[in-house]
């Protein structure tokens, strides 16, 4: 009975650090976008609202919250309010299956830092990833407008196509680790001495394709294209209803799938890696903190390598997508996962 | 003749290996560690340049009018003429140029010795487009427009200038801009002046006579 209330209560405090920690740095990675994008195209972003414009995600949720909340005539309020919470609900619970770090004892409890290491775990990432496009589907049907009709439904094609591509691309790892969780896969990486992504480089390639689609990030961002669609599918939100949709899509889903992409190429919280020797760890100084500091630093470098490529890349056709997606995607990955299995016996050592 | 220009096709390997991709990711990330570019405008601003057309202003008389168009029409109006206030001597012809002329509102009075003088200038901007036309018709060079570009105001009434907001903007442009060369050619010293007060590096222009382009 003692177990059960502990392990309910470091549930809830796993939970609610989480959700704090996701949805803070979601709003303050608006800052991190603008500051980037701004220096790319040498201007220096947000500067007057704080020091360097630090408190700027304050100043644009108060003005988001202070909005009048308009709906357009016709819609179908149910669904229009539906999507919201189908957007960011599921977003934000593929953060239950990230584990930041290794297992560690406290008061006698051993606490791993992932909310439930389910022995499926990577499955439940791609199924709630897939939930998204009902959000986007959602909301460009219940706002009765043609333009977030067009959009949702771009979307819908691009997800339909990269859901397929991004499952047979994690299958290489996957085969590699011989396991679903996401905890055993890191800890296969580190028994193994070996980062995933130097013998599965092609799968990461695809991945990324997969990341930067999946999120409307800059080659695939055709659902919203602002030249063509306005917002493309919130264009009938306003207020805080419109700043949730980039929100989840753009930071949120970005941040939870960069995570999955280095516990899956790059070894979770494992230092440097050099591959079939060992670990080099260059922040051992921070001691048991250093894995933490590991996995936060990848994250972080993946997350503005995206934003790098948003601010430098063009858009591409809806047909040149998902023409990508089957006819060059797909077929590399199942050329991989044959190459993979091929390996594998080397790597299972 | 038309030359078609056209970029090569990318090779297989190119394609495979993002060769494009990191060509333009280069070129961001060299941008992203330069130096901004941006005027910080409410904190810093940029000086326009001395033909800038911005408010308008009466030029007043302080002994530089041009001669003899001045003396000449001063003489045929009969105009009393009094060191510190406005050149103006109730021609209309600034009326006249106007596409707009009842943005004008213009009108002068007897003095008791006889002669006459200015009494009412109004300019409504809400009508005006800035055209210059009033300026260029001038015959006493007394109506110009200033380097004042902040022009909003939160009533109707602050967009109208009256001859004593007009005298006072001529007073200090005088004071301040006057001297300067009317025309700033590009190798000037006082082009850098204008767009350098910010310490922003402009790129080095090379300069060529027209008939070498």
């Amino acid at each position: 009975m003692e177990s059960v209330v502990a392990g309910v209560i470091i549930a809830i405090i796993k939970i609610l650090v989480i959700l704090g920690i996701v949805l803070g740095v979601g709003a303050y990675l608006t800052w991190v976008e603008r500051k980037v994008a701004a220096h790319i195209q040498r201007r220096p972003g947000p500067m007057v609202v704080g020091w360097h414009g630090l408190l700027q995600p304050l100043a644009d949720g108060l003005k988001l919250i202070t909005k009048e909340d308009l709906f357009p005539r016709y819609g179908n309020k149910f669904l229009y309010n539906l999507a919201i919470v189908l957007a960011l609900v599921p977003a934000t619970l593929v953060f239950a299956v990230v584990p930041f770090g290794p297992e560690f004892e406290l008061f006698g409890y051993k606490i791993k830092p992932i909310l439930t290491d389910v022995n499926v775990g990577l499955l439940l990432v791609f199924g709630l990833g897939s939930l998204a496009v009902y959000a986007i589907a959602i909301a460009g049907w219940a706002s009765n407008s043609k333009y977030p009709l067009i959009g949702s439904m771009r979307k819908a094609g691009i997800i339909i196509s990269y859901e397929v591509v991004i499952t047979f691309a994690v299958m290489g790892p996957l085969i590699l680790a011989g396991t679903l969780s996401t905890y055993e896969i890191v800890q296969k990486q580190i028994e193994q001495n070996l980062w995933y992504v130097w013998v599965q480089p092609v799968a990461f390639v695809v991945f990324m394709f997969a990341l930067l689609a999946e999120t409307g990030r800059v080659p695939f961002d055709i659902q919203e294209a602002e030249a063509e669609l306005v917002t493309g599918f919130t264009v009938e939100y306003g207020g805080m209803k419109f700043g949730l949709f980039p929100l989840v899509e753009w930071y949120v889903e970005v941040l939870s799938l960069s995570a999955i992409a280095v516990v899956l190429f790059f070894g979770g919280w494992s230092p440097i890696n050099i591959p079939f020797v060992g670990f080099v760890d260059p922040l051992f100084f921070l001691g048991p903190f250093s894995p933490y500091a590991w996995f936060l630093l990848k994250v972080t470098l993946l997350f503005l390598f995206i934003l790098w490529l948003h601010w430098t890349l063009p858009r591409y056709r809806i047909d040149q997508i998902t023409e990508t997606a089957w006819k060059i995607m797909l077929p590399l990955t199942l050329i991989n996962i044959v190459f993979t299995a091929v390996i594998a016996p080397v790597v299972w050592g | 003749m038309i030359k078609r220009v056209a970029a090569k096709p990318l090779s297989w390997l190119e394609r495979a290996l993002f060769i494009d991709f990191i060509k333009g990711l280069s070129v961001t990330i060299r941008h992203a560690f330069s130096r901004t570019i941006t005027t910080h405008y409410p904190y810093e601003k940029l000086t326009p340049p001395k033909r800038f057309r911005g408010f308008f202003g009466h030029k007043v008389v302080d002994g530089n009018e041009p001669q003899p168009a001045y003396d000449e029409w001063v003489e045929r109006f009969k105009i009393e003429v009094i060191p510190g206030k406005s050149r103006c001597v109730v021609c209309m012809l600034c009326k006249r140029a106007c596409p707009v002329p009842q943005l004008f509102e213009i009108e002068g009075k007897k003095l008791e010795n006889g002669k006459r003088v200015v009494s009412v200038f109004n300019m409504n901007l809400m009508l005006c487009t800035f055209c210059g036309f009033c300026v260029d018709a001038c015959p006493v060079d007394c109506l110009f427009q200033s380097d004042i570009h902040e022009t909003a105001s939160y009533t109707r009434k602050d967009s109208i200038l009256d001859l004593e907001l007009l005298e006072r903007i001529g007073k200090d442009w005088q004071a301040r801009r006057e001297h300067e060369p009317d025309r700033i050619w590009i190798d000037d010293s006082q082009r850098e002046k204008l767009w350098y007060e910010n310490d922003v590096k402009l790129p080095e222009l090379e300069f060529r006579g027209r008939h070498e382009w």
